[in-house]
């Protein structure tokens, strides 16, 4: 039980041992610290989410909750903590040259972090594992040693800088009124924050954590950073980080604020963030920019998708997420030499067909295309919202439907670029081996899931009635006290 | 009388905050930006202290053989202290990142650093920018400032 604890411990502690095996010769310890930790870790999780029957929580320190802080860890908590060490080792980036060692401790850095924020049970460890993987993901941008980067990174600090302010000033106005930071003794208060001054601190929380899922009104930074940091980065960012920062807000939406003002708040931002997010990327020229622009329309999915009450928005949000995750990292990943303007692309599929072939399927995917899992969560959200049935709700049944369409029209566009007959030169950018073979992985995960909806539905219908069942979490971790010696 | 000395503390920091967020939306100098951040954060540490603030109580310290007394709420006082360090780390990164901007662009103009990293990123994705207002079509000649236009 407490190994889950090493999830986090585990790569924290590789991230700074990592530097001390740059040169010399233990130089080959240090190429494969990360890797090996982070299948270690995959490795760990997977054994839980494959013998786990029910939720349970973890007292750091001894110090039982609401005084200790804990780890709660159920199916939801399990899904999105495998996701980070696996998709991480996917995109590990290459030790080349003399920032490759800093770049990988980055990176295991916001892996632990990201793991963290899976797991934590409590707000203000929350803030800090937050803190934790920005500062990492900082580091990540500004690395790439562009000047572009340096500026972006700036931005990219200052923004999240001013939301976790904000966000500090919510976590103060929690612990004002309840007097407890705990989420499960939260959660047994419900009715104390469904006030006006509750909902403010919702919406603090909501910007402060909302920085990194890319909401609506804190997204400034999404295409100045993906456009100047390496790809490879920019997938970690778009496709994992803003995931676990949507299940921080999810969390909290849950447990803490179980109001329909609340949900109502994200359902009105998420809105927001589809119509921006795809407009803006209907504009773009450039392959980064615009993924970044549409990253943005994504989560602001996610968000009408979570907004929805009951289990029908856990599993209708967690399908999303998902497969934003995995095709957007994928997408990120084949433009790492197609991240430039797109009409330079053209005839880019006479060179790499199977590159082509990879976008094709994964922009399909993101479309909406039947069988691919992208229809199906789509359909869910859309479903979940004429279920829901207000006037609101219908707005964002409209939104989501026009920006598919925008994002049809964009991504086309691309798609016939790719295919249309060489302009000559210069010749069009040719994929590498090594992103072709990330991305091919992505894809064979998303024709599996394609394949296998069925299993993979009901496995989300567990996850969802174990999400919303608030009354288990409080159980669960206040009493973790006798569970712990 | 306390809860007079304490209404100061709550205006105080909200109005720390209040200068802060202003000075890092309204400014933009990018070092004033960085100050300004340490201006807010001091607000929002402060208004975190005063959660578990109590004025007629003693600090939070248990020592053997001592009867217990009214104490000040140890917990928003652990967090405020995490929620410095973690300040102070973000404000230093900061800074390295306004040195590193001031060294390759020259400049520590928001606005003018970030012309110029939109442009770097539009030449390295071989992107012409847009044309808006302040690129007209044709690139009239723009006005000569008013200083140094003799030289």
């Amino acid at each position: 039980m407490t190994d889950l604890t090493l999830a986090v411990a585990l790569p924290l502690l590789a991230a700074f041992v990592r530097p001390l095996f740059n040169a010399g010769a233990l130089r080959w310890l240090g190429q494969l610290i990360g890797p090996v930790v982070l299948a270690l870790v995959t490795v760990i999780l997977f054994a839980h989410w494959s013998t786990f029957s029910e939720p349970f929580a973890i007292a750091l320190g001894g110090f039982a909750p609401p005084l200790g802080i804990a780890f709660y860890v159920d199916r939801m908590a399990l899904l999105f903590a495998l996701a980070v060490p696996l998709v991480t080792l996917l995109l590990w980036p290459g030790d080349d040259g003399a920032d490759g060692a800093r770049r990988q401790s980055l990176t295991l850095l916001l892996a632990a972090s990201l793991t963290g924020l899976a797991l934590s049970g409590d707000l203000f460890n929350l803030y800090v594992f937050y803190e934790l993987a920005a500062v990492a993901s900082y580091g990540l941008v500004a690395g790439n040693g562009s000047s572009a980067g340096y500026v972006a990174a700036f931005r990219y600090l200052m923004i999240s800088a001013l939301g976790s302010v904000v966000g500090l000033l919510g976590i103060g106005l929690v612990y004002f009124k309840t007097g407890t930071l705990n989420l499960a003794e939260l959660a047994t208060l419900g009715n104390e924050l469904a006030d006006p001054q509750g909902l403010a601190a919702f919406a603090m929380l909501a910007i402060g954590f909302g920085v990194k899922a890319e909401m609506f009104p804190v997204n400034g930074w999404v295409p100045e950073v993906y456009g100047a940091a390496s790809r490879r980065v920019a997938a970690l960012l778009a496709g994992l980080a803003s995931k676990l920062a949507v299940l921080v807000i999810v969390r909290i939406l849950l447990l803490m604020f179980p109001s329909d003002e609340a949900r109502q708040l994200l359902l009105v931002l998420g809105i927001l963030g589809v119509v921006s997010g795809e407009l803006a990327a209907y504009q773009a020229r450039d392959m980064a920019r615009m993924l970044g622009w549409s990253s943005i329309g994504q989560l602001g999915i996610v968000f009408i998708a979570f907004s929805l009450p009951g289990e029908a928005g856990l599993v209708a949000g967690v399908a999303a997420a998902l497969h934003h995750l995995v095709v957007k990292s994928a997408l990120f990943v084949l433009a790492g030499p197609w991240g430039g303007a797109i009409d330079r692309l053209r005839g880019a599929a006479t060179v790499s067909a199977l590159g082509a072939g990879l976008f094709v399927l994964f922009a399909l995917s993101l479309l909406g295309l039947p069988p691919l899992p992208g229809f199906w969560s789509k359909f869910l959200v859309i479903g979940g919202l004429a279920d829901a049935g207000t006037a609101l709700h219908y707005l964002g049944m409209a939104a989501v439907l026009t920006g598919t369409v925008i994002e049809g029209a964009y991504l086309l566009r691309v798609i016939t670029t790719l295919y249309a007959p060489p302009a000559g030169s210069p010749a069009p950018p040719r994929q590498r081996g090594s992103d072709l073979l990330t991305a091919g992985l992505f894809g064979i995960a998303l024709l599996a899931a394609a394949v296998m909806i069925d299993p993979l539905w009901q496995t989300l219908d567990a996850l969802a009635v174990s999400g919303v069942d608030t009354a288990a979490y409080q159980q669960t971790v206040l009493a973790a006290q006798e569970a712990h010696p | 009388m306390t809860t007079q000395i304490g209404l100061v503390f709550f205006i105080a920091a909200i109005g720390l905050c209040v200068i802060g967020i202003g000075g890092i939306v309204l400014s933009r100098n990018l070092f004033r930006m960085v100050l300004a951040l340490a201006i807010a954060e001091a607000g929002a540490n402060l208004l975190l202290v005063l959660a578990g603030y109590r004025w007629d109580a003693v600090a939070p310290i248990l020592s053997a053989g001592q009867m217990p007394a009214p104490m000040v709420d140890p917990v928003p006082q652990a967090m405020v202290l995490t929620a410095i360090v973690i300040g102070v780390g973000v404000q230093a990164l900061a800074l390295t990142l306004v040195v590193r901007v001031k060294q390759r662009y020259g400049t520590l103009d928001m606005q003018l650093a970030r012309e110029r990293m939109n442009a770097e990123i539009d030449a390295t994705a071989d992107v012409t920018p847009p044309r808006s207002q302040e690129r007209p079509r044709g690139e009239r000649p723009l006005p000569a400032p008013a200083g140094g236009a003799h030289d």
